[in-house]
């Protein structure tokens, strides 16, 4: 496409497949995902509770195997590197986690959480150094001097995802899965991490995947959007567009459901039918059709193909052209 | 206006660790027959504290009611009796959490926790209670045959409408709302709240909305009242609040909200964090955090300030304060 | 340079052991416990200074079930001396307060040792169990279960019997027996444990399993190990005696609190003194151990500092 360095995928991600075996039967997580994200630009994954996202992020970093399917980081293969290529990945790939209580061990002090990764890796020569540079990560994401030797729990929730973020700073890594960093903070708080995520984004040129379930968040940080529903890609397109003109139902009832807090902002919601399906070996067809207010018997039959409606958008429905 | 709740000069306190945790300091807060007030703030500013005070569920030693009272229809909720409580509770006042999943009782079948409810409030015999129960379900949009599931068998967003049902089956006169869809996915909290809309204007119930999402008070609240560090720091109708937020922490949370400043490139956070409710400010508990802040602030505690029924707790809008009002 | 970043490392964990000593010693009862241990310690070092072996093995029928504070004439070494028996003496005209001094010596390495490895190899399994799972997992409880199975005291029969009758071997079989119930707490905890996101988190950063194992997840399962184990120093203590009554481990003469005690059973109502004394003893052993456990518990968990 574009000549532009920037403009290239750092990340590619091929038919990626995750199942889990649970009790009642097999889980589809993640089943047949692909899509890529450029370099120091941010893609935003969407989805309600149990759709495959923090799976899929994961997946990346490889917390999870995946079962088929490719990952290539800048040229390598993430899914099958042996563990000594990994431990060089780990260095460029790294992860912010959801929860900021559960995130960092709490028997650890603050600069022990954030030094671990420089004593694994060995960045530092010697005891001055590391805290140095401990200190200097400290002050790259706004945690006070003092806090160096302070326990998590002394903490609040925001400056706890300071530390899950200086952390994963640490290696100095180019790519970073975000995991719903900020959906337990407050909202007060929460723009604050997201200012700070932004800030470092342009300072660092970092890459990230966002994922939330949080449309206004993502909405307001990403530069691409995927939406995904039951494991699978539904649509998928540059923020602005999808945003203007969402094409699949899906994602029109989710941009429909986004609460405004503004006056006269009331606008009609698309109510769907009934609830989440299991994804618990799901039937084939469109695994949203039971939901969907535009479902016909076709869409029952055969799985729709996420393809290219309209230049740039590509939708997962087997009418998207009645919505384009 | 005819006043259903009437909360007055409300002090609640926690008891820990020889530290006294002011968690409702000073509050007033008067609600309208058939209207939704909506309360926002954030995590540890007193909200469901209030509703519990409500409730005049506080529970000794931990916490106490210090001073204050509230009324509920011209009635002391505070110096009613434990037969009285009882019968306010869940007949004349109900409320929903936060919580589906732990609100309702595992082992107990969903009509049988509605029908226990209207037959304990109602004077009707059991079989009429569980006719009655699934009528309720059936109001909810759930089939009354599935009154004899268990809550288990059950979705997310299935058992907050049953947690709905349970809460209207008595028709309460005034129903507290502690976050009843925050944990719920989108979609699905868009259907919860389209029916909860529904059942409040057929009943024509007074609803106590407690949320930390601007958006949803503008979508279904009538009034709205922002709580910080346990007082009302502004009220007005939804127009009012929104239309000209007044207080500054009001317009640092809607600074904060990435869907409000739209095109924004930054958001526009409050700084700092709440104030540690075993030692607040002296002055005005906002005034840290505060960027109009003024030297009376870290002085005098402010009182409320009217405006055509728009009420501020700030020393930028009280007569004697020397400033020029902000834009 | 160098030798300034090491002063600076030693004062870190300097002021990290003083943290550590404030915290514990805000715990009277515990400091005061740590105390007891200790002077139980220096007396079971320094035994052979206060009562000679001989003296509190060899028998001397004539003062036999002596009360607390009578003397009596003892024959030691072909000499006849006067002696104070400060609390009493047994059947056989033993000085118990002698015997105790020097049984010391056994029961508190029993207590102390069988627990401390009954934690290295039942908190190694554990861990293994639950931190891999799979296969290990299956195998290590199954053959935990089937451990479990066996009545303890047949088990620590046959485990003295096959090894053959030493003091190491007692040791041996009173810490198998105690061994299932660590593989069964750590392996609990650490499933716990393992999905929390800073596991996740410390694997993302590059950290092994070995790093993870023990400086993530073994810290925060300490306080459940603690507990058991201050409770098993006591019963370890008392199991010792048990098997010395089958006549496996500790055998008479030698003296050892548990031995004592089921010695001066016959003689409850003659001379209680002879029970209380060991038994005593054991308590205050077990009382200690568990306040100690305690202190160490809270001194450890960081949410409870300042």
């Amino acid at each position: 496409m574009s000549n532009n360095p920037s403009e290239l995928p750092i990340l590619q991600v091929r038919n990626l497949k995750k199942y889990f075996h649970v009790s009642k039967g097999t889980l589809h997580a993640v089943d047949d995902i692909s899509f890529d994200i450029r370099q120091g630009k941010t893609l935003g994954m969407v989805g309600e509770s149990g759709c495959g996202k923090s799976t899929t992020g994961r997946l990346l970093v490889r917390l999870h195997e995946s079962d088929s399917g490719s990952i290539r980081y800048d040229g390598i293969e993430v899914t099958r590197a042996s563990s000594k290529e990994m431990k060089v990945l780990r260095t460029k790939m790294q992860m912010i986690f959801q929860d900021p209580y559960s995130s960092i061990n709490p028997r650890h002090t603050v600069a022990s959480i954030i030094g671990e990764p420089l004593k694994i890796y060995k960045k530092v020569r010697n005891m001055q150094e590391y805290e140095e540079k401990v200190h200097q990560l400290m002050e790259t994401v706004g945690l006070a001097d003092r806090l160096y030797d302070a326990y998590p729990h002394e903490l609040d929730g925001g400056r706890r995802q300071r530390i899950g973020i200086a952390r994963a700073l640490a290696l100095e890594p180019q790519f970073i899965v975000c995991d719903e960093p900020v959906s337990a903070l407050d909202v007060s708080i929460q723009a604050q991490i997201l200012n700070l995520l932004m800030d470092l984004q342009d300072k660092l040129k970092l890459t990230y995947l966002f994922i939330t379930h949080d449309l206004s968040v993502v909405k307001h940080i990403s530069d691409d959007i995927v939406i995904m529903y039951l494991g699978q890609i539904v649509e998928q397109a540059n923020t602005e567009e999808l945003f203007r003109h969402p094409i699949h139902p899906y994602s029109q009832a989710l941009s429909s459901a986004i609460p405004v807090p503004r006056l006269n902002a009331r606008k009609e919601r698309i109510i769907l039918k009934s609830e989440v399906v299991s994804p618990i070996d799901p039937k084939p067809g469109c695994r949203f059709a039971p939901r969907c207010n535009y479902a016909k018997p076709e869409c029952g039959e055969a799985d729709p193909v996420l393809r290219e409606v309209m230049p740039g958008r590509l939708v997962a429905c087997h009418r998207a052209e009645m919505f384009v | 206006m005819d006043k259903i709740l009437e909360v007055k000069d409300l002090h609640v306190h926690y008891f820990s660790n020889r530290k006294t945790v002011r968690a409702i300091n000073n509050l007033s807060l008067d609600m309208q027959r058939g209207r939704v007030l909506g309360l926002v703030g954030e995590t540890g500013a007193g909200k469901t504290t209030l509703a519990l005070s409500i409730l005049n569920m506080i529970r000794a030693p931990q916490g106490k009611i210090i001073s204050g009272s509230i009324r509920f229809d011209g009635k002391d909720i505070l110096a009613m009796s434990k037969q009285e409580l009882r019968e306010l509770r869940g007949k004349d006042i109900a409320m929903i959490f936060q919580d589906p999943m732990t609100a309702l009782n595992p082992v107990l079948t969903v009509g049988d926790q509605i029908a226990e409810t209207i037959f304990k409030h109602e004077k009707v015999s059991k079989d009429e209670a569980w006719a009655k129960a699934e009528k309720m379900l059936e109001t909810v949009g759930i089939p009354g045959a599935r009154a004899k599931e268990y809550p288990h068998q059950f979705s997310g967003g299935m058992k907050q409408r049953v947690v709905i049902a349970l809460s209207l089956a008595c028709n309460p006169r005034l129903l507290l709302a502690d976050e009843p869809t925050t944990a719920l996915d989108v979609t699905i909290q868009a259907q919860v709240l389209d029916l909860m809309r529904h059942l409040i204007r057929t009943y024509n119930t007074s609803v106590l909305f407690i949320t930390h999402s601007l958006g949803l008070v503008v979508e279904n609240c009538d009034e709205v009242a922002t709580m910080y560090a346990g007082e009302i720091v502004e009220y007005g109708t939804v127009e009012q609040v929104f239309g000209n937020p007044l207080h500054p922490y009001t317009r640092g949370l809607f600074g904060s909200l990435p869907d409000y400043s739209e095109g924004a490139a930054r958001l526009r956070p409050i700084p700092g964090l709440m104030p540690d409710p075993t030692n607040l400010p002296r002055g005005c508990y906002f005034s840290p955090r505060c960027p109009h802040v003024m030297p009376l602030c870290e002085e005098l505690h402010p009182t409320h300030t009217s405006m055509d029924g728009h009420l501020v707790k700030c020393h930028l809008y009280q007569e004697n304060a020397n400033v020029e009002q902000p834009i | 340079m160098g030798n300034n970043t090491l002063s600076r490392f030693m004062a870190r964990q300097s002021k990290n052991i003083t943290q550590f000593w404030r915290q514990f010693s805000r715990n009277k009862l515990a400091v005061a416990s740590l105390f007891l241990v200790l002077i139980f310690a220096l007396i079971a070092i320094f035994a052979d200074f206060l009562y000679s072996y001989d003296f509190v093995t060899s028998n001397s029928l004539e003062n036999a079930l002596l009360k607390p504070g009578q003397t009596g004439t003892v024959y030691y070494h072909d000499k006849e001396i006067t002696h104070t028996f400060i609390l009493g003496s047994d059947n056989y005209g033993r000085d118990i307060l002698g015997r105790l001094v020097h049984g010391a010596r056994v029961s508190m390495i029993i207590g102390f040792a069988t627990v401390a490895m009954a934690i290295a190899v039942g908190g190694l399994l554990g861990a293994i169990a639950g931190y891999k799972g799979g296969l290990f997992d299956t195998l290590i409880m199954r053959v935990t279960d089937i451990v479990l199975s066996i009545p303890t005291i047949l088990m620590s029969i046959a485990i003295v019997a096959a090894l053959g009758n030493s003091f190491f071997n007692l040791l041996i079989a009173i810490s198998t027996s105690m061994i299932p119930g660590y593989i069964r707490i750590v392996r609990a905890s650490i499933i716990s444990i393992k999905d929390q996101e800073y596991v996740e988190a410390a694997r993302c950063i590059g950290a092994s399993d070995l790093r993870i194992v023990l400086r993530h997840i073994l810290p925060n399962i300490t306080s459940p190990v603690i507990v058991q184990s201050t409770l098993n120093v006591g019963s370890s203590i008392l199991w010792a005696s048990s098997l010395s009554f089958l006549g496996l481990g500790i055998l008479p003469p030698k003296p050892e609190w548990g031995n004592m005690l089921s010695e001066a059973r016959e003689f409850i109502q003659y001379a209680p003194h002879l029970l209380f004394a060991p038994g005593l003893a054991i308590l205050l052993t077990v009382l200690a151990y568990n306040l100690i456990g305690d202190g160490l518990r809270d001194a450890l968990d960081p949410k409870l500092k300042r």
